[in-house]
């Protein structure tokens, strides 16, 4: 009996994208499902950041095809987190508050707005900090925030740009098992951006070398064998 | 005290509820001003009217059209002024524009501003007593027109911010989240730039430049010291604005003081009362 396949949440089909009429990806191919968990490997500025914003819906394509699944389209059900976020400090906020800002463009009504808060600061390990002020929150505490304000959409699709850059390793391990876990058990799409190879190979499903104009993507087990990493992609930070 | 400014009532009420609703509505503008850290594109904004009133001046007394002279000259005058306002706004607002920083081109609007205004009319008799008279604020020659106009422009700005407060605040807080989202930041931007050179430019007209500025601002930064959630700021920036404008009138009537002066020091007392709480608490 054949195991029916995951939907397809994103796909890119010859995708150019580039800035000003100037291509910086070329040919880009690769199909998202739900419940796979893609690390987007690269160098700087091999673009990744720039596939992430096409995803997202800021860039537009030169050349070539990015859909999403219709159900995405509105992008209710689309989460992001950025690599970070420094609001002026002046502003006062509540954790339950900067959380409550992800739901932007999604309809819910006062007490579906509570639930959800509730759910994604649980699942981001920060239950019981809603009234606390987002600033006494230590610096892997205000990420844990970041990815809880991107959980609140609860997203079928999660686009994530470096977000464990500026972590220690204890707390970058936190937050990938919390990603990893909202893959498995909610079956969220997760495209995470990243130079760590080797959370690559403890964490992904699938892998896009961003390398040399073009993208490398597929099965990580297969991409990740040491003979398949090209020059570029071998010299991604290790542990 | 109270019965003293009641008694003046009847000769400066349009003054009064200028004053008021002026107080509200830059308070209002003020959070956004405020949480963007754009607190000196405000007093670029406000130069740049003052530019532009100068201009209009001028150009009245060169060309000896009656529209931009004499006492038929207001509405005249204050378009001018706002179209100066706005386009300061929008210069001001772009983030490395012109090969420079937005503060760069913060500081260069309101330095080139000043120092036109002042040259334009340095040879007009009552140019530079008009200057004066909007760099130091006066809000006594406030009429009907300006309380039905800023009535109006407050309602409007309360209806707009109730309706978008979150999408306001998102931007605020995290332009790269908002675009993640499909708001258009620089879209917005603008929006507001042209939304903030609109009130900044009536405002100057009407009330002069300390009045203008020290409403866009302080207010908003007592109530960030005062707030525990930005989303309070919307009523508490205007509330806090409001309550030191009937004050700081009641004082200026009593003490026989400049009323847009005097509010703007009650404005300040608050901010460091504030402040002050603000440390206490923290401790």
């Amino acid at each position: 009996m054949r195991v029916p396949e995951s939907p397809v949440l994103l796909a890119a089909q010859a995708l150019s994208l580039g800035y000003g009429g100037v291509p910086v990806l070329r040919d880009v191919s690769l199909t998202v499902r739900a419940g796979e968990f893609w690390f987007l490997l690269g160098r700087n500025g091999a673009g990744k950041t720039t596939f992430v914003r096409a995803a997202l819906g800021e860039l537009a394509p030169l050349a070539g095809q990015l859909t999403l699944h219709p159900a995405l389209r509105d992008r209710a059900a689309v989460g992001f987190v950025p690599q970070r976020c420094t609001p002026n400090p002046i502003l006062p906020t509540t954790v339950r508050e900067f959380v409550g800002l992800g739901l932007v463009g999604v309809r819910v009504d006062a007490a579906a707005r509570r639930e959800r808060i509730a759910w994604a600061l649980a699942h981001a390990g920060l239950a019981g900090c809603e009234t606390q002020s987002y600033w006494t929150l230590s610096g892997g505490q205000r990420q844990r925030a970041l990815v809880a304000r991107a959980l609140v959409r609860r997203p079928r699709l999660l686009l994530l740009d470096e977000p464990t850059n500026h972590l220690d390793a204890v707390i970058e391990r936190g937050v990938l098992d919390l990603l990893e876990g909202l893959r498995r058990e909610e079956g969220t799409a997760l495209l995470l951006v990243t130079h760590a190879r080797h959370l690559a190979e403890r964490y992904a499903t699938h892998v896009a070398y961003f390398h040399g104009g073009g993208v490398e993507a597929g099965p990580a087990a297969a991409l990740l064998q040491p003979e398949r990493l090209t020059g570029d992609v071998a010299a991604t930070e290790a542990p | 005290m109270i019965g003293e400014f009641a008694a003046s009532w009847p000769l400066f009420h349009h003054a009064y509820l200028a004053g008021w609703l002026i107080a509200v509505l830059l308070a209002l503008l003020g959070v956004l001003v405020v949480a963007r850290n754009q607190i000196f594109i405000g007093a670029a904004v406000a130069q740049a009217s003052t530019l532009g009133i100068a201009v209009g001046m001028w150009a009245g007394a060169v060309l000896g059209s009656e529209v931009l002279r004499g006492d038929h000259a207001h509405g005249a005058l204050s378009l001018v002024g706002v179209l100066f306002a706005i386009a300061a706004a929008l210069f001001t607002a772009r983030d490395g524009g012109a090969g420079g920083t937005r503060e760069a081109a913060t500081g260069w609007v309101f330095l080139a501003s000043a120092s036109l205004a002042i040259i334009v009319l340095a040879h007009s008799p009552h140019g530079l007593e008009e200057i004066h008279h909007l760099l130091s604020s006066s809000i006594i020659g406030a009429t009907p027109a300006d309380v039905w106009t800023f009535a109006a422009l407050a309602a409007v700005s309360l209806a707009v911010v109730a309706a978008t407060r979150d999408r306001l605040l998102l931007l605020a807080f995290d332009p790269a989240m908002a675009a993640a989202v499909g708001m258009r930041p620089a879209w917005w931007g603008a929006a507001l730039a042209v939304w903030l050179g609109l009130v900044m430019g009536l405002a100057m007209r009407a009330t002069g430049l300390l009045y203008a500025f020290g409403n866009l601002v302080l207010p908003a930064i007592a109530a960030a010291s005062l707030c525990r959630e930005s989303r309070s700021l919307f009523w508490a920036a205007p509330a806090i604005a409001l309550v030191c404008a009937v004050v700081g009138f009641i004082l200026a009537n009593h003490y026989d003081d400049p009323p847009g002066q005097m509010a703007v020091v009650v404005q300040a007392a608050a901010v460091a009362a504030a402040w002050a709480w603000r440390r206490a608490v923290v401790r």
